[in-house]
């Protein structure tokens, strides 16, 4: 793609993410949602195949009727209300349709058969912008509209998507389509606090960025897409072996790695608030995810897989391909957990 | 809720409903996309008229240049799967399922 028009949309997707975090009116929010649904398109299909084009296609059709209902929900909180400032809703039906469109936009359970269809027809790059920025304009409308959201209905959802993301990721051996399941059954956690807690959200969400960049990063270094080629890099970079290992533990939510750090705030808050049944499921429900990890880890990092007696005798060159920020993002991930006490800065 | 709110919430479900239901062609889709759009402007501009409230005239015609927008990334999308497939039928696209 033309490297100009490419800084034009990627300049387009981070303004209309900014616009819909910072603004105050729900008419501004809804122009940002659009902006970015719009320079994002054009990204997935940057090299066109017709795989990009179905899952360009996926992505318009849900992320346009959230839009659109989003927009009803505003028309109707603006005729309850009378006014477009994005504070709580005044209405419980415009409630009920914004936590819809926005969990439409999240890929929350029962929304969340586009998410790993899309994130498979894409590449790695922008696979990762898919599951990491295109999460951060939903998630601050919910934070903000947090007071009003329907209890019932958000934590079904959320408890939903935790199982979906757990047993879906169970059959899959393509990388992507992990990563996708794996970011369901994260935004799941996330949206289980938010009417509790909401500072928990954006400290799960920090941590899940972190960890899925990292994640995303090791896989572009390697150039792979499928468990079996994951599984080869003991004789490529044996180093980034060891790191992925530790990287996946760390998305499995283990101690004493940074991904605990989330599960243990959220089940301690949700214990405060006298309810033990929910985090108990949730943390069962979470050694799904951890099994997929565990076969990853396993197929890459414990074992040498089955291969080819000309694959275990690669010529080790130094690698040209740049993967940035790559150690500053594993050691983020991996050794975030005794900095546990500065996530006060995050209220 | 008056009679015209009830007509044009109405009109919004059935689009959705369309939407969400449609059964073989990728542009009924588009179309009933176009339809919660349109039921979108007039609830909007019954509402701000209705209420006399005269600064926020421009947002339905803000909302239709945006509806505008998604139709025609909508409209580019469907052409390219009507040159890899000569048709828009949606049992098509199915590259991607596990």
């Amino acid at each position: 793609m033309n490297p100009s028009i490419f800084i034009i949309l990627l300049t387009t997707l981070i303004l209309g993410t900014m616009m819909v975090i910072t603004s105050s009116h729900w008419l501004l929010a809804w122009i940002g949602f659009e902006m970015n649904m719009m320079a994002f398109i054009p990204i997935m299909m940057k090299n066109p195949s017709p795989r990009a084009t179905e899952a360009s296609t996926k992505y318009l059709l849900t992320q346009a009727t959230a839009s659109a209902l989003l927009m009803m929900a505003v028309i109707i909180n603006l005729m309850y209300s009378g006014q477009w400032t994005i504070t709580k809703l005044f209405n419980p039906t415009a409630s009920t349709l914004m936590t819809v469109a926005l969990a439409i936009k999240l890929g929350l359970a029962p929304f969340h058969f586009w998410v790993p269809e899309v994130t498979q027809g894409i590449p790695l790059t922008t696979g990762l912008i898919l599951l990491t920025w295109q999460k951060l304009a939903p998630l601050s409308i919910l934070y903000q509209i947090s007071p009003s959201i329907n209890l019932y209905l958000m934590l079904t959802m959320s408890l939903l998507s935790i199982l979906v993301g757990g047993w879906g990721g169970l059959n899959q051996t393509q990388l992507r389509k992990i990563m996708a399941y794996s970011s369901i059954a994260h935004m799941g956690w996330m949206t289980t606090i938010l009417p509790y807690n909401p500072t928990l959200t954006l400290l799960n969400l920090l941590i899940y960025i972190t960890m899925t960049f990292t994640m995303f990063m090791l896989f572009i270094q390697n150039s792979t897409t499928t468990t079996l080629s994951l599984s080869q890099t003991w004789n490529k970079t044996p180093i980034i072996t060891t790191l992925t290992m530790l990287t996946l533990l760390s998305m499995g939510g283990l101690p004493p790695l940074s991904g605990f750090m989330p599960k243990w705030m959220i089940i301690q808050e949700l214990t405060k608030n006298d309810i033990l049944i929910m985090p108990t499921f949730m943390a069962i429900t979470a050694l799904l995810n951890l099994y997929f990890y565990m076969r990853l880890t396993y197929s890459t990092a414990l074992t040498l897989f089955p291969s080819t007696n000309n694959m275990k005798m690669k010529w080790q060159f130094s690698p040209t391909k740049r993967a940035p920020l790559l150690p500053t993002a594993i050691v983020i991930s991996t050794m975030l957990l005794p900095l546990t006490p500065m996530l006060s800065i995050l209220l | 809720m008056t009679l015209i709110h009830m007509n044009v919430l109405m009109a919004f479900s059935m689009s959705l409903v369309g939407l969400l239901m449609y059964r073989s062609h990728l542009m009924s889709a588009l179309l009933c996309l176009e339809g919660m759009m349109l039921s979108l402007f007039v609830l909007a501009a019954l509402t701000i008229l209705n209420s006399h409230f005269t600064l926020a005239n421009m947002m339905p015609i803000i909302l239709l240049v945006f509806a505008a927008y998604v139709a025609a990334i909508g409209l580019a999308l469907l052409v390219m799967v009507s040159n890899t497939y000569g048709t828009d039928y949606v049992q098509s696209l199915n590259l991607l399922q596990c």
